[in-house]
């Protein structure tokens, strides 16, 4: 089944015809061409393919593209504007906050989830924050290290 | 002599590639763009152990719309293998584990793809199977290979195929027996570890695309491109020059994707459509079912302590599981068996390492190269046998451990080291005292515990490493190497290399991926220790570099060579102080003719005769690790309340480097150790995804966590430096096991530690003590 | 013996189904009604895994996420708290009349998942998949939460301790769809532990949970409330425990009410617990929460 939806996506508004059993992960990567958000299990367990959907951040691989419908979309392409990294991309470069770098665009949103939510969160907070999103390097400590450092530099 | 101001070694420098991978930018499996021409290949793994099986529907899977090209093993029979061709790339008739691929396709779509393998039906007729160590030893149980010896590579190994033996490596000196006839305490105990996933975020994938008749491109995210090209061409009776493999970006590997798994079944699809390219990309559920596993382990431990404190002996037994092939295995049981009687200078030792085949997936190596398990063993076997004497289990350590000048091995002099420093540092990191049992507060109880981890660094023959430098006004300063970054900070520390020799701008210098297309390299080009290797290759490169450039800087302004530098990117003139930035000289050279393009190339090649399977042994990484942990002594539930990794790394060329590998191996420990576990029903994984092979999240973290940096130089490496990331966890998983006991006073020695295992340990003790009353 | 090989996907489901987004409880009803098999969408952290992996087949998903109300949330001091079925439980974390009146199911709630899920993952849905380690069923059950559900035939109410059948079953019918959850009112002094212990801390892998609330009524502590997870083939109460513990229970009466608690379970094994061990795990952590709310109580000013 066929469904013809409209949402935006890091600001800009797209018109997809998409499948009824088609994810918004596949969309987003295959119709759209952004790969930020990856591949990593579609369980629901390891958040990289996380995203912003309306502010929430929701893993991409359990949400059908036709439930997006008229959503607001942001995935980590979204995060810099106009070739200026933020200051949570910064950060993560500067404190190690990525090694393989498989799960670091997961974890930018989660980061930028809570940092709406909370400007100056404390470890435990963006412990629970990051709950969601696997690390297999084990770089939770520079992460966790990055993310404060990002909302303390923020104004 | 003017000072160089750019001295970027020894300060922190974030990863190279960082800023792309933080950006979403493209270059992992499952990101390649191809447009419409792109096929899709999926595999059929069978989902039974042994079995005798037939395929039924292949002819019509073939014809399915939108399959463009479908293999089985009738169609390509074909063995694979580094060292020990012990794999079929597809199975023929006879499954010998489940998660062995019976089929490949290649379509216009994965649907398609999938559509065409739900048409095949497979018949199996079941097979007697052998699971794990015992029964694969039991008299008359069924050999894994009975026909090993006709297998390429059979000549390289030590085996008994008719009693499930894949390999064996052996270690003596002194007299084992009589020195635990004479010891004052003789302990011997068994220690177990389960096997593992490697886990990375990044399933395995990558695209291939035949070139004319015979070539083939492949776009590949593997720690070991030499390697893969060697094995994949030699199973598809290819020239392996006509294969070529690029690197992209490796979403973790941990040992994952140096030895060939799925990547051969994809260049064998794709040879066999014409110039389009196919795309392989897994799903977690085969990564896990079908990829590697990382071998179980018993360990059967004997130490014999004498009325001085001396370990004057040690017998250990290591059987691993190695499931149905040994060839990825094989080049760590030599490192096993040098650290297998622990990072100690016991003079009468006897270590065994015996590879068991079994029906059970691949085994290879994991971050750690298993000797983090070897250590799980020794490690807590030395704090046994410290409470056994009555002495303290540091004071035990500090009295035996190995120190430079101790030869333990012939043609090898231990080299000055940071081991004790690594121990006592973590001691002290959590307060770490002799005396001191368990605190309790309520049912909950801490200790505290440490260890020690010794990790063998060996080089093959044949194991080169090359590096070449190009500058040119248009690319400025690009590099050829042939290691790759799999999250290490590889790149980072060429660059940073490159960046004090020549005193460049860090900007100016960009890291090639790695690519087969470039080097004639034996498959045995490094994969490992790259920092020491690489390093040393691009010492040779940058001198040669330098001397090009100011050589025809000499030239110009003919000046001797001997007055000039290159200072901050600027080519100066001690004598007459006359400046050039690089730049202007690589844009414009003289001024007549074309602009100068300086290339150099460096070459390390190891010192070693031997032509065969061996290694050398070139130094050992030392660790030291101590955790607290807090157990609940009603419920078992245990959390690691601090842990401390100190690693010695000779000179920390990238400090906050050093510390980010140790931290995730810190991480990675209390995963091991606390949660993961492969298990399996009839030979079949049934930890088939990250629910049933949890790994730690944020909420597992310890509370504190210390990495501690040891620069003892190493004389042969650059800087003095020595690698770490292979080594980075080992002595973790012993030093919480340790304060476990000191917590509860019960020994675990199964890995996992659960919390199940803990409360059956209490309960026991509960009964033993309630008995004794 | 034929069977297929495994095939799992990347990012497509082995069948394909139709997505329907109904816009009224009677639109939904009409489709329940037909022939083809209808699976309710709610926040689809189970069910498109169970879609995936082909437990579930169904020819349409029925979003009911966009019914009308059923993202309502009202509270009201007398008559308690109405949450629609599509609430999702990240408004149990956040929410400031659950934090203020039902701190037992924002603690509770906290600990659920991940953020990902909790937002996605509906009141309704979650209820409905009724796992026997379903951390949301045990606050609900201990505020004795009462589902609302709709079907063609009429509304009715089902309490959430009578809609747990075991091993996944509920007492919903096949037609019927849970339209909003109610949760009576509660007294101030009202307080409420859970307890829970699983292999890896974030909450997987389960060994045994509970959920303990009472309220002090002058000296009294009474309306005992105690829910037991991952020991039996359901989220569940425990009646006979909860009266022993009315007044102000003794130690031998927490005893007593353990006691009752140990028959009353059949927990079985799982690969990283035993079932006697799940019993053992659990009377300790039931034994801390029922200790938490006595001592909480009785040091509330009276």
């Amino acid at each position: 089944m066929k469904h013809d939806i409209t949402f935006t996506i890091n600001g800009e508004s797209v018109h997809l015809t998409v499948l009824s059993h088609q994810t918004l992960l596949e969309v987003i990567r295959n119709d759209l061409g952004l790969t930020g958000p990856k591949y990593g299990c579609s369980t629901g367990e390891c958040g990289a393919c996380s995203v912003l959907l309306d502010g929430e951040v929701v893993n991409s691989c359990l949400v059908l593209a036709p439930e997006a419908d008229g959503a607001e979309i942001m995935t980590v392409e979204g995060l810099s504007e106009d070739d200026e990294l933020h200051p949570l991309q910064k950060s993560f470069i500067d404190h190690h906050g990525v090694q393989c770098g498989y799960c670091a665009p997961g974890m930018l949103i989660s980061a930028k989830a809570l940092l709406s939510r909370t400007s100056r969160p404390h470890e435990e907070e963006i412990r629970e924050a990051l709950v969601g999103n696997l690390c297999r390097c084990g770089a939770y400590a520079d992460i966790i290290k990055s993310i404060q450092v990002a909302s303390r530099a923020r104004r | 002599m003017v000072m160089r101001k750019t001295h970027v070694i020894g300060k922190p420098f974030p990863l190279v590639e960082a800023q792309k991978k933080l950006t979403g930018v493209s270059c992992y499996a499952g990101d390649e763009r191809f447009g419409p021409e792109l096929l899709h290949a999926r595999i059929l793994f069978s989902e039974r152990g042994h079995a005798r099986f037939r395929l039924r529907g292949v002819e019509a899977a073939r014809k399915q719309e939108g399959v463009a090209a479908l293999l089985t093993g009738r169609d390509l029979h074909t063995r694979l293998g580094a060292v020990i061709e012990d794999r079929e790339l597809l199975a023929v008739d006879e499954v010998k584990y489940a998660g062995q691929p019976l089929a490949v396709v290649a379509a216009e779509s994965t649907e398609a793809a999938m559509q065409a393998l739900a048409m095949i039906q497979i018949e199996y007729e079941r097979l007697p199977g052998v699971y794990d160590i015992e029964s694969a030893l039991a008299p008359n149980a069924p050999p894994v290979h009975p026909h090993m010896a006709s297998y390429r590579g059979f000549d390289q190994v030590q085996a008994e195929p008719e009693r499930n033996l894949a390999h064996q490596v052996a270690f003596q000196r002194g007299d084992v027996e009589k020195a635990l006839a004479s010891a004052a305490f003789v302990l011997d105990h068994t220690y177990t570890a389960a096997p593992l996933q490697h886990a990375p975020m990044e399933t395995h994938g990558g695209v291939a695309q035949r070139q004319g008749k015979g070539g083939l491109i492949m776009w590949m995210h593997t720690q070991a491109p030499f390697l893969q090209r060697e094995v994949i061409a030699r199973a598809l009776h290819m020239d392996p020059k006509d294969l070529r493999i690029i690197t992209q970006c490796v979403g973790g590997s941990f040992g994952s994707k140096v030895f060939v798994s799925v990547e051969g079944l994809l260049a064998a699809i794709a040879r066999e459509v014409d110039n389009r390219p196919v795309r392989l990309h897994l799903t977690r559920e085969e990564e896990f079912r079908a990829v590697f596993m990382t071998p179980a382990m018993r360990a059967r431990v004997t130490m014999g302590l004498d009325d001085q404190g001396h370990i004057v002996a040690i017998r250990a037994i290591y059987d691993w599981n190695v499931g149905a092939s040994v060839d990825a295995f094989l080049m760590e049981m030599q490192r096993i068996a040098l650290a297998g009687a622990g990072p100690y200078a016991i003079p009468n030792a006897d270590i065994q390492v015996n590879a068991i085949y079994t029906h059970l997936l691949p085994a290879a190596p994991m971050r750690g190269l298993s000797i983090a398990q070897v250590h799980w063993a020794v490690e807590q076997h030395v704090d046994e046998l410290a409470e056994m004497a009555g002495v303290s289990p540091l004071a035990l350590r500090q009295r035996n451990l190995v120190k430079g000048g101790d030869q333990l091995f012939p043609n090898f002099v231990m080299h000055a080291n940071g081991l004790e420093s690594c121990v006592l540092e973590t001691a002290r990191a959590i307060d770490w005292q002799p005396d001191h049992q368990r605190e309790a507060s309520g049912a909950v109880a801490s200790g505290k515990g440490l260890a020690m981890g010794w990790s063998p660094i060996l080089v093959s023959p044949h194991c080169k490493s090359r590096a070449t430098i190009q500058c040119d006004g248009e690319n400025l300063c690009t590099v050829i190497v042939d290691g790759v970054d799999v999250g290490q900070g590889y790149y980072a520390f060429i660059t940073q290399l490159i960046s004090f020799e020549l005193n460049f701008p860090i900007e100016w210098i960009t890291v090639q991926p790695t690519d087969t297309g470039n080097y004639d390299s034996d498959w045995r080009a490094i994969y490992n220790n790259l920092l020491w290797s690489t390093g040393r290759a691009l010492l040779q490169a940058t001198a040669e570099l330098k001397r090009q450039i100011l050589s025809y800087v000499s030239e110009m302004w003919e000046e001797p060579m001997t007055n000039l530098d290159i200072v901050e990117g600027e080519v100066i003139s001690y004598a007459t102080k006359r400046r050039l930035s690089v730049l202007t000289l690589l844009q414009e050279g003289t001024g007549e003719g074309a602009p100068p393009v300086f290339r150099a190339a460096g070459v390390y090649e190891p010192e070693v005769k031997a032509e065969s399977l061996d290694g050398a042994l070139q130094s050992f990484a030392t660790t030291g690790y101590a955790a607290e942990v807090a157990v609940n002594l009603e419920t078992g539930d245990l959390t690691v309340l601090q842990l401390a990794g100190a690693a010695d790394v000779g000179h920390a060329i990238n400090p906050e480097g050093v510390k980010a590998q140790l931290k995730g191996g810190i991480i990675q420990g209390v995963s091991q150790t606390l949660l993961e576990e492969m298990r399996f029903k009839d030979g079949a994984p049934v930890t088939i995804d990250f629910m049933s092979y949890p790994i730690a999240t944020t909420a597992d973290m310890p509370q504190q966590i210390h990495p501690i940096v040891v620069e003892i130089p190493q004389s042969t490496g650059p800087y003095g430096a020595r690698d770490l990331s292979n080594h980075v966890l080992v002595g973790a998983s012993a030093a919480i096991g340790n304060a476990v006991y000191r917590a509860t006073g019960v020994r675990i020695r199964e890995l996992p530690i659960t919390p199940q295992r803990i409360y059956d340990a209490l309960q026991t003790q509960a009964k033993t003590v309630e008995g004794n009353c | 013996m034929t069977r297929h090989a495994f095939i799992s996907m990347e990012t497509v489901f082995l069948k394909s189904f139709q997505y329907i987004r109904p816009e009224s409880l009677e639109e939904a009803g009409r489709f329940l009604a037909g022939d083809a098999p209808v699976k309710l969408l709610g926040g689809g952290n189970t069910l498109l895994l169970r879609i995936q992996s082909g437990e579930e087949e169904p020819a349409i998903l029925l979003d009911v996420k966009h019914l009308p109300g059923f993202k309502d949330v009202r509270y009201h001091h007398n008559q308690g708290l109405k949450l629609g079925a599509a609430v999702n439980l990240q408004h149990l974390v956040m929410g400031l009349e659950i934090r203020r009146h039902y701190a037992l199911l924002h603690q509770t709630a906290q600990k659920l998942a991940s953020p990902q899920v909790r937002n996605r993952a509906t009141i309704g849905g979650t209820l409905a998949w009724a796992s026997p380690v379903s951390e949301l069923a045990a606050p609900m059950l201990c505020y004795d939460a009462v589902c609302h559900v709709w079907s063609s035939r009429g509304l009715r109410e089902i309490p959430l301790s009578e809609f747990y059948l075991g091993d996944f079953q509920t007492a919903l019918a096949g037609d019927e769809i849970i339209t909003h959850v109610h949760l009576p009112a509660f007294p101030n002094r009202t307080y409420g532990v859970y307890r829970r212990q699983t292999v890896r801390h974030d909450g997987r892998r389960m060994i045994a949970a509970a959920a303990v609330l009472a309220y002090r009524r002058q000296q009294a502590l009474t309306h005992w409330r105690i829910a037991v997870l991952g020991v039996d083939d359901r989220p569940k109460r425990i009646p006979e425990a909860e009266a022993a513990l009315e007044g102000a229970p003794t130690e031998e009466e927490v005893d007593r009410a353990l006691h009752i608690v140990q028959e009353q379970i059949h927990p079985v094994d799982a690969d990283y617990a035993r079932a006697d061990y799940r019993r053992a795990s659990l009377n300790v952590l039931l034994r801390q929460a029922i200790l938490d709310v006595i001592q909480q109580l009785q040091s509330m000013r009276s």
